[in-house]
């Protein structure tokens, strides 16, 4: 088990920079996800840690020791790849013992390893079959082995629950906090599902094109992001954004007047510095935060378009313009079976459930 | 039903005439000319007049010997050759990956006579290129074409150096269809790079390499233009004639054409059971 820290790494692919200076501090035992859309240099990331990729500038350590000049193989990680990358002409256990047996690991060793992964994984019946002769969540179980038997003192994941099924990624995603848990060894794990990232990780890694834009625990992040960007990518479904206008002070707190709602103001009490009046701003409000009539501190009046229904909850998507103009709105409602066709619903927003954004998408608190 | 595939019949006729006089015809015809004798006019049905011949005839057995010998060293030794080309082709090191693609790729594209015109000259007793080299280390000149093991020998490199460049790039695709995290995986498995050729690319390039392997021996087979134009109509003595050469002895140069519809059998059934054995040797296990 080791501790895995970034100062400043930097990648760059010729002239463009892919990762400007990341730091992040990962401590023994961690699960931590980076998650963050296509492109936003998670993978590599991943990949520097892993030794795959070299670092333009920076230092890596793992377990105390910087190792940006240490091979890939001596870093004492192993990867676990999207595509799983097994040997497709070896069998199973050949799969999971093959770099053992190479490297002139003692028999008996190899074999205990071996022994060991399959039953952590439940795969022993499987260890005489080829890969080809096995399903994606097999195959997954077996790359996740191949890590496993390397006794490693921290395991990366590069997206491997990208090429299962949603019921099997499920399952997968269960598996892998088990094995977290069993093995109490650090994980890093890269996705850019934000679901896997809630549910999987200890402290989760925001990334944007090449930025970190938060680094916190799952929830700290849903209830507190940063800015605009987390806010919106963390959460499903994803939170809303109503433009608006700051149109005045009242004690320390700012009166916000929504643009598509002609009249529907709110107070919001804000411990930083109030933005300037005639300024544009953004209020933030979740899905679940929408209240009945009334129930809040500003009623909204809005055109329902399409209502899903969930069973346990339902989701409305609503025009938040007079005239169809507006931002498209997702709100949570109690479970029914209405349907939506383009009639009124007078919803309320609440000041302490809504976060306020200044116009470069930072949070003002 | 049976109209549409009428109508598709007629429209398939124009090919499938074409095919039958041009090529399955001759397959057939030649087939039963073997069974005949070619050299009486007019010819006449004697089953074991060519193919008997064909198992007492020395000629047709140092023809064998040699296409055997050709076969069984230049054939491993040119896609081992290959495979070293496609490997380096493939480094991320190489520079100019295309310029070197296109120069192993030429050989195929250059005229077989004037290739073979090439070397003879480069391999000439007197003023070839070879021979000079070999006398600026200190080496006697070596007479590659009045003995049979050198003239053997050039024959091997001038078929290598035509066709290893073609296997190459056909290994090429083979080895760019690997993916390459299955390197990256054997790379955090702390496997050398040497480990990885034998371990991985090798055994996952297999299929590639039993087809480059089996049109090469089709090719060795069939081998005709450099016996021909190098070597001098299988020279010395015959002692680089092929079974291709016999065939074209017998067929062309003596119209003895039963006989050399029995040798071009005997060389396409060889190529057959050649291939097939290898296929089965090297065929995956279940």
């Amino acid at each position: 088990m080791a501790a895995v820290t970034l100062k400043n790494v930097i990648k760059r692919f010729g002239v463009f920079e892919i990762v400007h200076g990341a730091n992040i501090d990962i401590d023994d035992g961690e699960f931590v996800v980076f998650v963050g859309p296509s492109g936003c240099g998670k993978s590599t990331l991943l990949r520097m840690i892993a030794g795959l990729e070299d670092i333009s500038d920076g230092e890596i350590a793992i377990g105390g020791k910087v190792v940006n000049d240490v091979e890939a193989a001596d870093r004492g990680i192993a990867m676990v790849f999207q595509s799983y990358a097994l040997y497709p002409h070896m069998t199973v256990e050949q799969n999971l013992s093959f770099g053992l047996r190479m490297t002139g690991n003692p028999k008996a060793d190899t074999e205990r390893r071996v022994k060991r992964a399959s039953e952590i994984l439940r795969i022993a019946e499987l260890m005489k079959r080829r890969p080809r002769q096995l399903s994606g969540g097999q195959r997954q179980r077996v790359a996740i082995g191949r890590a496993i038997v390397r006794e490693p003192q921290v395991f990366l994941f590069d997206e491997p629950l990208s090429n299962l099924d949603a019921e099997l990624r499920v399952q997968m995603r269960v598996e892998i906090s088990r094995l977290h848990k069993e093995l109490g060894v650090t994980m890093v794990y890269v996705t850019h599902d934000q679901t896997e990232a809630m549910t999987l990780a200890d402290r989760i890694v925001v990334l944007n094109a090449g930025n970190i834009e938060q680094i916190g625990a799952p929830l700290d992040l849903y209830d507190d992001p940063a800015n605009r960007f987390v806010a919106g990518f963390v959460g499903s479904p994803k939170m809303n954004f109503l433009a608006a206008k700051m149109v005045g002070a009242d004690n320390g707190a700012a009166v916000v007047e929504l643009v598509n709602h002609r009249g529907a103001r709110l107070r919001k009490p804000l411990s930083d510095a109030l933005p300037a009046i005639g300024g544009d701003v953004v209020l933030g409000v979740r899905p679940e935060h929408f209240f009945d009539a009334g129930q809040g501190d500003c009623d909204l009046t809005l055109k329902a378009d399409v209502a899903e229904h969930l069973g346990s909850v339902s989701y409305v998507y609503a025009n938040s313009g007079t005239g169809g103009g507006g931002e498209e709105l997702i709100i949570e409602r109690e479970a029914s079976r209405h349907r939506a066709n383009g009639d009124d619903l007078v919803v309320s927003i609440k000041a302490d459930r809504s976060l306020l954004f200044d116009a470069t998408g930072a949070r003002i608190r | 039903m049976r109209y549409q595939n009428a109508t598709a019949y007629r429209f398939l006729a124009p090919y499938l005439l074409i095919f039958s006089i041009f090529w399955l015809w001759p397959i057939i015809d030649s087939f039963l000319i073997s069974f005949q004798a070619t050299r009486t006019v007019p010819w006449r049905f004697a089953p074991t007049f060519n193919w008997g011949r064909l198992i007492g005839d020395p000629a047709f057995f140092n023809a064998l010997k040699n296409t055997l010998l050709i076969l069984v060293i230049q054939v491993p030794v040119m896609i081992s050759l290959a495979i070293v080309m496609a490997v380096l082709l493939n480094s991320p090191l190489l520079k100019a990956r295309g310029l070197f693609r296109f120069a192993f790729f030429a050989p195929v594209v250059v005229g077989e006579v004037a290739y073979s015109a090439v070397f003879r000259l480069m391999f000439n007793l007197d003023y070839g290129i070879i021979n000079k080299l070999l006398n600026s280390i200190g080496l006697p000149s070596v007479d590659w074409f009045t003995n049979v093991t050198p003239a053997m020998a050039v024959i091997m490199m001038a078929v290598t150096w035509r066709w290893a460049g073609y296997n190459a790039i056909i290994l090429l695709a083979g080895l760019q269809s690997i993916p390459e995290d299955v390197y990256e995986a054997a790379t955090l498995d702390r496997v050398s790079k040497v480990k990885q050729f034998f371990y991985i690319t090798l055994p996952l390039l297999k299929p590639i390499i039993v087809f480059c392997a089996v049109l090469s021996i089709i090719g060795t087979m069939q081998l005709f233009t450099e016996p021909f134009l190098i070597t001098e109509r299988g020279g010395p003595g015959g002692g680089t004639e092929t079974l291709g050469l016999l065939l074209y002895r017998q067929g062309f140069r003596s119209l003895n054409f039963g006989y050399a519809s029995a040798v071009a059998y005997t060389m396409a059934g060889l190529a057959i059971a050649i291939s097939l054995v290898q296929i089965w040797l090297t065929r995956e296990p279940k």
